[in-house]
């Protein structure tokens, strides 16, 4: 035989106890009437159950029923007043006193009098009305009940049905409708199969209790409708722009650098002066660089260093090198200004440490001073690598930027000319984002001697550099480069962190 | 960066073999310019400061007709010994005191040739030039001037009729009235003189650096130049003057020279003759990491158009007087890069033993921003830069030893913030509309006046969080932060009371942690919420992870 659905176990259950109609059968196994029909339907193909249906006459309440369950029979209002009137009262000031039409008044003194409520009686020519008899009549309870509930004709006593011919021969007071009603019982097999059921009870959730005391045995996981929307949660996050750092810093640990801090705020020396930047180079105006008060007067570096760069700008020094042919200004060196790029960190530490061999990195914040438009932020990060050593080339730097690309998914580069001032000869990397196309990366290049022969360092120095923001807005194919630091929380908390 | 503008008819007409537009467009990258735009018609492209000679299609054609193998080795261009001088009046040594000239005879000029020199000129005047500081260029009609020319200065009551002009201006008026007036007047304003350029009939060329007289407008029918570059610095008039006078060469026109005399003595310009640089073969191959022999050296430099000339084992580059940005022996470690070709070049993994290190204050930074997800916190990052409302008033926080940047173009952005808390208000009053409870944290740099630091100014990291909901409390924030302290630093920490006007009183304490002062904690006051226009409690903690870390190190 075939396994009982969950919906027929469940109505053979409930007619365990007996038979009954189907919708006290539904609510008795906790089942929507459509589900039931369901239910009997199989199992009658089963033969399982009989189905018993019987046209049985139903008893509807009528309008003026209803105003009869609400004020009273007219013949009770009659009562009510003899009642007021001390029990006895003429018959025209009784009829005052129960206004409505005369018709009315008589049909209730009619039905009064028939049922032996009142008597009348003439004295002097008037006609006098008398209480009689003041309990509920069958007629009223009758029809409270029909008020109240469903009842059917045939459920009625002798009694009751005497009094329903009373109430239907009154106009518009209740009528009598067929209706068929569908009554269900086991049969034997149905019995047998019920019997055999072993009782399930259906929980929504395991309990602790449920699990220790192993009851959970006797109990079945009412199925959750598993396609159902759930409600929306959130986790702590990091920003993605941190989290693409993070990734970036491990490319750079994996590839053998070591990373290297330093502080915002250079004097101009570093960020410009020891990078070989002209003082009258454009950058390091005030529309674009950010400048800061000095609050003190600052040593930027050893006078020898000082010397030693400031000749290089002058006259080339003994680099080898023309020099740019100007007036260099110490105090222009002292300015203060918030870093345009980390090299200016990078080059401090190549004059600290003076290395012969060395690989390192930053990614950290640099400044331009714009006005923040969709292309344009002030601050923005800058992703740096440096790399010393004796034998080290063009095309080695080209070798590690290809495989610096290939950690972070990138794995199509080309290289192009261009110009820095500190790197010659210098490169452009053009890499291809995958949904978005070719874009300019890092620039790169080595260290002019210029540079690095004032700091003391002999030794070539592979250089490359580049925004960060601008691949994150690839990757996440944002329009404006300010969405990336609007902070919005609906985007924060929704952006998918695999870049 | 410039950009030029490349019609394909005119460089087909001047590049001296077979080209694709195709090829073109391949190739021009490889000269060190970058692609902006092209269409059937034209490309655009942008080249880097350092080649001002870039400045005219006849620049950039000089250089792809090398690339491609069409010419090679260095341009000559031959100067005529000319008549023309120009005297030097004294009193120009303060103001501007150098100024070189040349005489183009011969030249074919159109619409299109004019705005090819003008749009040079411009290039020169914002590169070379520092937006005409350094150095700016005057180009004249020769025919309606009567030499010698006399550079001198005048009152700034004298008067003439500059370029565009109908009637005489003052030169004042100028500086006051006139567009490039108002935009360069400031280069020569504070001087009691100004410069001015005069024939010997004292016809005015121009007013240097800021216009030229109408009367030496070019036309179509123009057939003779005078140029004349005003600057102060030498270097910088004498490089504007090669690029000039080597675009009008090959614009056709026949260079004469200038005689320069100042009081008794006399300079020639222009010197077009090429710059020696010895070849450093062993630097070369070095950076580039190739093995070219002599002869392939030649060859790359040749196609780069410069020459070579062998000479005692050494050899000798010939370098074209416009290639300004030729100042050391690795500049033509480049040139040969470029001769022999940038794509060629494969690359090359270098072998290293160095083994990668993450720095050891950002791993324990990294510990903390860790611990602050795991409780469920979104991370922000704000700008280092604030406004004054922001960092200060709304918080009502005294604003003292502020540290401001001085040319901010925004005052938005204008004080470099020594609290992040702020920056977290302003991240809570943008987003009033999200979902509650909010949750935030930002990990950042912030800046303290501090007279002991190098700079005069501590940059130390910051930690801050926000928490905002109906019920956000003193006691939720506190609990986050032991919990932060016990699991990223192994630290318990206590909450010591104080006042603050940012918060609550009765609600703020003071962090400490080994006896040190290491940060804040309360309830948002309910002026600051205002201030910020917020409609939900806010309770927030802000440490000095630098400080922590010294903690942590110290303890271990």
């Amino acid at each position: 035989m075939k396994p009982l659905h969950g919906l027929e176990r469940k109505l053979l259950l409930s007619l365990k106890d007996g038979g009954g109609l189907l919708e006290d059968i539904a609510s008795r196994a906790n089942m929507n009437i459509d589900q039931a029909r369901r239910a009997v339907e199989w199992l009658k193909s089963k033969g399982m159950i009989n189905i018993d249906e019987k046209v049985h006459n139903k008893i509807e309440i009528l309008e003026e029923g209803k105003k009869a369950v609400e004020k009273g029979l007219p013949e009770r209002r009659l009562l009510e007043i003899l009642k007021r009137l001390n029990g006895e009262a003429k018959l025209d000031e009784l009829s005052k006193a129960f206004g409505s039409t005369s018709q009315e008044f008589s049909a209730a003194l009619g039905h009064a009098k028939s049922k032996g409520l009142i008597s009348t009686l003439s004295i002097e020519g008037k006609v006098i009305v008398r209480l009689k008899y003041d309990q509920e009549l069958i007629e009223e309870s009758l029809l409270r009940k029909i008020n109240e509930k469903v009842l059917f004709f045939e459920e009625l006593s002798e009694e009751e049905k005497k009094a329903l011919n009373g109430l239907m021969k009154r106009p518009n007071y209740l009528t009598i409708k067929p209706f068929k009603i569908i009554n269900i019982s086991l049969t034997e097999l149905g019995k047998k199969t019920a019997e055999a059921i072993k009782e399930v009870k259906e929980i929504d959730f395991l309990t602790s209790d449920l699990i220790i005391s192993g009851k959970w045995r006797e109990h079945k996981l009412r199925p959750l409708d598993l396609e159902a929307k759930t409600p929306t949660i959130y986790p702590g996050k990091k920003h993605p722009v941190q989290h693409f750092i993070d990734e970036v810093r491990e490319a750079f640990v994996a590839l053998g650098f070591e990373e290297i801090l330093g502080p915002i705020i250079q004097p101009a020396f570093w960020n410009f002066d020891a990078l070989f930047v002209p003082q009258d180079h454009p950058a390091r105006e005030m529309q674009d660089t950010f400048y800061v008060s000095k609050l003190k007067e600052i040593k930027i570096a050893n006078s020898n260093l000082i010397e030693k760069v400031s000749r290089t700008h002058i006259n080339g020094w003994n680099t080898g090198s023309k020099g740019w042919g100007y007036n260099w200004v110490l105090d222009e060196a002292k300015k203060l200004v918030l870093r345009t790029h980390t090299t200016a960190v990078t080059v401090k530490y190549l004059a600290d440490h003076k290395v012969s061999e060395a690989k390192v990195f930053s990614v950290d914040k640099v400044f331009r001073n714009e006005k923040l438009d969709p292309k344009h932020l002030a601050e923005l990060h800058q992703i740096e690598g440096i790399m010393v050593g004796k034998k080290v080339n063009l095309r080695d730097l080209m070798g590690i930027l290809s495989e610096f690309y290939k950690i972070l998914g990138l794995r199509k580069v080309k290289f192009w000319p261009t110009y820095f001032p500190y790197t010659e000869p210098s490169l452009q990397s053009i890499v291809y984002v995958e949904g978005f196309g070719w874009m300019e990366l890092c620039g790169m290049g080595i260290f002019r001697p210029e540079v690095t022969l004032p700091l003391g360092v002999k030794n070539p120095v592979l250089a490359w550099g580049g925004g960060l923001e601008r691949i994150i807005m690839a990757k996440l194919k944002l329009d404006d480069i300010r969405e990336l630091y609007e902070n919005n929380l609906g985007w924060l908390r929704k952006v998918p962190l695999c870049l | 960066m410039p950009v030029i503008t490349l019609y394909y008819d005119k460089l087909k007409s001047l590049i001296k073999g077979e080209l694709s537009e195709k090829d073109l467009l391949d190739k021009i990258p490889y000269i060190g310019v970058t692609l902006e735009e092209a269409t059937d018609e034209y490309v655009k492209i942008e080249y880097n400061p350092n080649r001002p000679d870039f400045s005219t299609i006849y620049g950039i054609v000089r250089s792809l007709n090398g690339i491609l193998g069409f010419e090679k080795g260095a341009p000559n261009y031959v100067i005529k010994s000319g008549e023309v001088e120009i005297i030097v009046d004294e009193s120009t040594q303060i103001i501007r005191p150098f100024i070189v000239g040349l005489v183009a005879r011969g030249i074919n000029l159109n619409d299109e040739s004019i705005q090819e020199i003008i749009s040079m000129q411009e290039d020169l005047h914002e590169g070379i030039g520092r937006r005409r500081r350094k150095m700016s260029i005057g180009i004249h009609n020769f025919d309606v001037l009567k030499p010698p020319i006399r550079y001198t200065t005048v009152s700034p009551e004298f008067k003439f009729i500059p370029l565009g002009e109908e009637n005489e201006m003052s030169m004042k008026e100028i500086l006051e009235k006139t567009e490039v007036g108002r935009e360069y007047g400031y280069i020569v304003s504070s001087f009691d003189k100004y410069p001015l350029i005069i024939d010997s009939l004292n016809h005015v060329l121009s007013f240097p650096p800021i216009i030229n007289g109408e009367l030496t407008r070019l036309t179509p029918e123009t057939k003779n130049l005078f140029v004349e570059i005003t600057a102060t610095n030498l270097k910088a008039d004498e490089d504007a003057l090669s690029i000039i006078a080597s675009a009008l060469s090959d614009m056709g026109a026949k260079i004469e020279s200038v005689k320069i005399r100042i009081g008794n003595s006399i300079k020639i310009t222009p010197d077009m003759s090429h710059q020696q640089i010895e070849v450093n073969r062993k630097l070369a191959n070095d950076l580039l990491g190739l093995r070219l022999d002599d002869k392939e050296i030649i060859e790359c430099l040749e196609r780069s158009r410069i020459s070579v000339l062998s000479k005692d084992g050494k050899l000798i580059a010939l370098i074209p007087r416009y290639r300004v940005d030729i100042l050391h022996q690795v500049d033509l470690v480049e040139e040969i890069a470029y001769g022999y070709g940038f794509d060629k070049l494969t690359p090359t993994l270098p072998s290293s033993k160095k083994t990668g290190k993450y720095n050891e204050n950002l791993l324990l930074i990294r510990s903390a921003r860790d611990v602050m997800i795991g409780l469920g916190f979104i991370e922000v990052m704000n700008y280092h830069l604030i406004s004054q409302k922001a960092l200060y008033d709304f918080t009502r926080r005294k604003a003292k030893k502020m540290i401001k940047v001085e040319n901010p173009k925004s005052i938005e952005y204008e004080f470099l913030r020594d609290n992040i808390f702020p920056s977290l208000l302003i991240v809570l009053s943008k987003n009033l509309h999200e979902e509650y409870p909010q949750k935030i944290f930002e990990i950042s740099k912030v800046f303290y006046s501090d007279l002991r630091a190098p700079n005069g100014i501590r940059e130390d990291y910051h930690l801050a969080t926000a928490v905002s909901h109906s019920t956000a409390n003193y006691t939720e924030v506190k609990s986050i932060l032991s919990s932060l302290f016990l699991q990223a630093f192994n630290l318990s920490v206590d909450t010591i009371p104080t006042y603050h006007p940012s918060f609550s009183s009765g609600r703020v304490a003071k962090i400490v942690s080994m006896k040190q002062n290491i940060g804040m904690i309360g309830e948002i006051h309910p002026l600051v919420l205002e201030n910020f226009r917020l409609r939900n409690p806010v309770s927030v903690f802000e440490i000095n992870l630098s400080r922590v870390i010294d903690i942590v190190k110290q303890n271990y």
